[in-house]
């Protein structure tokens, strides 16, 4: 009898774990539904990092490679073909134009080249004092002129500075400008500081981050305005709509304050049971038993 | 009116001979201390776990686009649902610990030998499924930390020959931890293993009720002369009914139990929720530090230690072989008093002191 039991058994363990687990509908279903979105894509390497970090590339044009690799750009996995175009997965066609390759902008192309992913701003930047001249002379400032080209940096207020300013102009309109938008951009600081708390917290802050990269965004483009009387205006309406993400960092702040109670309450509790259970076995005599 | 209703349930179900038979009738060693009561903290503890699990899956959607934002609803908009998370993360830790020093406490008393040589193994047994409950749960909220942890632990055994590709392929449903990991892993979770430790310790708990709770040797010299072959059931008559003398110690470390619980949820909840705990899984970043949980530090670092990966986790399995059948190892009639065997107190010693040493290591380097 155990022997039958243990044999069949064996028998239907052994057809599930072969014949029926290479039945189509698994297939199909395991690569459909549950594998594509998730597999590690295979051979996620570019011929063009591979290529411009070898012996055979000049120090110059290993050294974009250095610099891309430190900025927001590589932080953010944007990478060399999302701008420069290109088929990074074939070395044999990463330069070429029909796999969209664009190479490096001409100096008079490098606010489309930029704009193609900062549609907002570019268009900001060619109405402002800076995007007109650069427009009528083609040796104004350009994106690469405040941000660099590789070693691209998160786009902050300390990129108003005197240094980079005075090589084109006095200080003193940059110096008016920064100081009108101090105060969003402290507030935007901290908000940014305590969803990321928060998050470390284990609260969840998609809609609080999506509101404030949407402000962020937004107030960035004042930045290339260099308008001071309309960044004053605007300043206003901006300190408004961060106060509500403020009040609902508050409430999450709150929120966690509320759980360290509850938690040490019940710590309390259990605290003095233990207490009074320990007292109470020491109640009992040991010679009763 | 009262009397009648008891004496209703009592004519049907018969509580007070339960408690009778079971609880005062059963009784413990003399000298029994704190030390004895672990299992029963480990019981406790799993119910918790059982109890916040099935709280968890009444939200928990175990598909990799919904895992993580179901966890986060859980953690913040369900009422509660943080207490319930928190409690079955950090006990899920405690439990560990809690089997861990049971189990040193079973070893340097001896207890393992005859007749409790299965009692034994049994134990050893739900520890490794409880450790295994740990791997499969910490994918669920499909967070940074839970899938890298995940992927490092799931390339553990391909180092084994031969089948090592299989076992590491099998846990992962493929090459890669993908969303058939997480319905794989989710399914030994929340079933299978569960059942398995719920027979395993329904087995322990049968085993130690019929040969009774082992005496310290230490305090009670042993007697027991009876041939290999027959059972003699160990009865204390000198010691104290299990009720209640022994049940408000059990209950008094079941107290301290929850009261360490609350002393990690209030001071330290996120202990064991680094901060990549809060991140949706991304297959394509690699957080800079992936380190296994705090109970894999030491075989994790074995393995990093020693070069030869085969070499390192063949050490790693026959450990937990050793472990597992100690008691028929250490069969012959030696005595169970630890103290005049200095030969077995240097090894279960310098185990130990080796398993904390490359924890640590493990934890730092």
């Amino acid at each position: 009898m155990i022997r039958h039991l243990i044999i069949s058994v064996t028998v239907i363990t052994a057809l599930f774990s072969t014949g029926l687990s290479r039945a189509s509908y698994r297939e199909t279903f395991e690569k459909e539904f549950m594998l594509s979105p998730w597999a590690i894509a295979k051979g996620e390497i570019s011929a063009c990092i591979q290529c411009h970090t070898s012996d055979s590339m000049d120090t110059e044009m290993q050294q974009l490679v250095r610099d891309w690799r430190l900025s927001w750009h590589a932080k953010n996995n944007v990478s060399c073909h999302d701008c420069h175009g290109g088929a990074p997965e074939d070395a044999s066609m990463s330069m070429s134009h029909q796999r969209g390759f664009k190479g490096s902008p001409q100096e008079i192309d490098i606010p489309e080249f930029c704009g193609t992913c900062h549609i907002a701003i570019k268009n900001n930047y060619l109405q402002s004092g800076h995007g007109k001249t650069f427009q009528e002379s083609a040796e104004g400032p350009s994106c690469i002129t405040c941000h660099g080209s590789h070693n691209i940096q998160q786009a902050s207020m300390d990129l108003i500075n005197e240094q980079l300013c005075t090589k084109c102009h006095t200080y003193d309109r940059a110096k008016e400008m920064k100081q009108a938008l101090f105060m969003v951009e402290s507030k935007l600081n901290n908000i940014n500081k305590d969803l990321k708390r928060l998050k470390v917290l284990g609260i969840a802050t998609d809609r609080q981050e999506k509101a404030y990269f949407r402000n962020h965004a937004e107030f960035r483009t004042l930045f290339h305005s260099i308008d001071v009387d309309a960044v004053r205006s605007k300043s206003s309406d901006y300190s408004q709509s961060l106060e509500i993400i403020e009040s609902e960092i508050n409430e999450s702040f709150k929120q966690l304050a509320f759980r360290r109670n509850f938690s040490a309450y019940l710590f309390m509790i259990f605290i003095g049971l233990s207490i009074v259970v320990f007292l109470l076995s020491k109640s009992y005599d040991p010679q009763d038993g | 009116m009262w009397a009648r209703i008891i004496h209703w349930i009592e004519v049907r179900i018969g509580i007070e001979e339960l408690i009778n038979k079971h609880l005062r009738q059963f009784r413990s060693p003399k000298g029994a201390t704190f030390w004895n009561t672990l299992g029963f903290v480990t019981l406790v503890a799993f119910i918790v776990q059982a109890v916040t699990g099935i709280m968890l899956l009444l939200y928990y959607i175990p598909h990799p686009e919904h895992a993580f934002k179901s966890v986060q609803t859980i953690t913040n908009d369900i009422p509660y649902g943080w207490l319930f998370r928190l409690i079955h993360n950090v006990g899920g830790n405690i439990i560990v610990a809690v089997i861990i020093i049971h189990m040193v406490h079973v070893f340097l008393r001896v207890s393992y030998k005859r007749p409790r040589e299965i009692t034994w193994l049994t134990g050893v047994l739900m520890f490794l499924l409880v450790l295994l409950a740990c791997i499969t749960g910490q994918l669920l909220p499909w967070h940074q930390t839970g899938f890298w942890q995940t992927t490092v632990t799931t390339t553990i055994p391909s180092f084994l020959p031969v089948i090592g590709e299989g076992i590491s392929s099998y846990m992962r449903g493929g090459e890669f931890v993908t969303g058939i990991t997480l319905s794989r892993f989710f399914s030994f979770h929340v079933v299978i293993l569960p059942v398995f430790i719920t027979i395993l310790m329904l087995l322990h708990v049968i085993l130690i009720r019929r040969q009774g709770l082992s005496t310290s040797p230490v305090i009670e010299p042993e007697t027991d002369a009876s041939p290999p072959d027959d059972f003699k059931r160990e009865a204390h008559p000198e010691g104290q009914p299990c009720f209640p003398h022994f049940s408000l110690k059990r209950l008094f470390m079941v107290m301290i139990y929850f009261t360490v619980l609350f002393f990690i949820l209030t001071f330290f909840p996120n202990l064991f929720l680094p901060p990549e705990a809060n991140i949706q899984a991304d297959p394509m970043t690699t957080p800079e530090f992936i380190r296994p949980a705090w109970y894999f530090l030491a075989p994790y670092q074995i393995i990093k230690t020693i070069p030869n990966d085969v070499l390192g986790i063949s050490l790693l399995v026959i450990f937990s072989v050793v472990l597992m059948f100690w008691p028929f190892l250490d069969a012959k009639d030696a005595g169970r008093n630890i103290r005049k065997r200095p030969m077995l107190m240097s090894l279960g010693l310098i185990v130990l002191a080796l398993w904390i040493i490359f924890t640590i290591w493990g934890m730092y380097s």
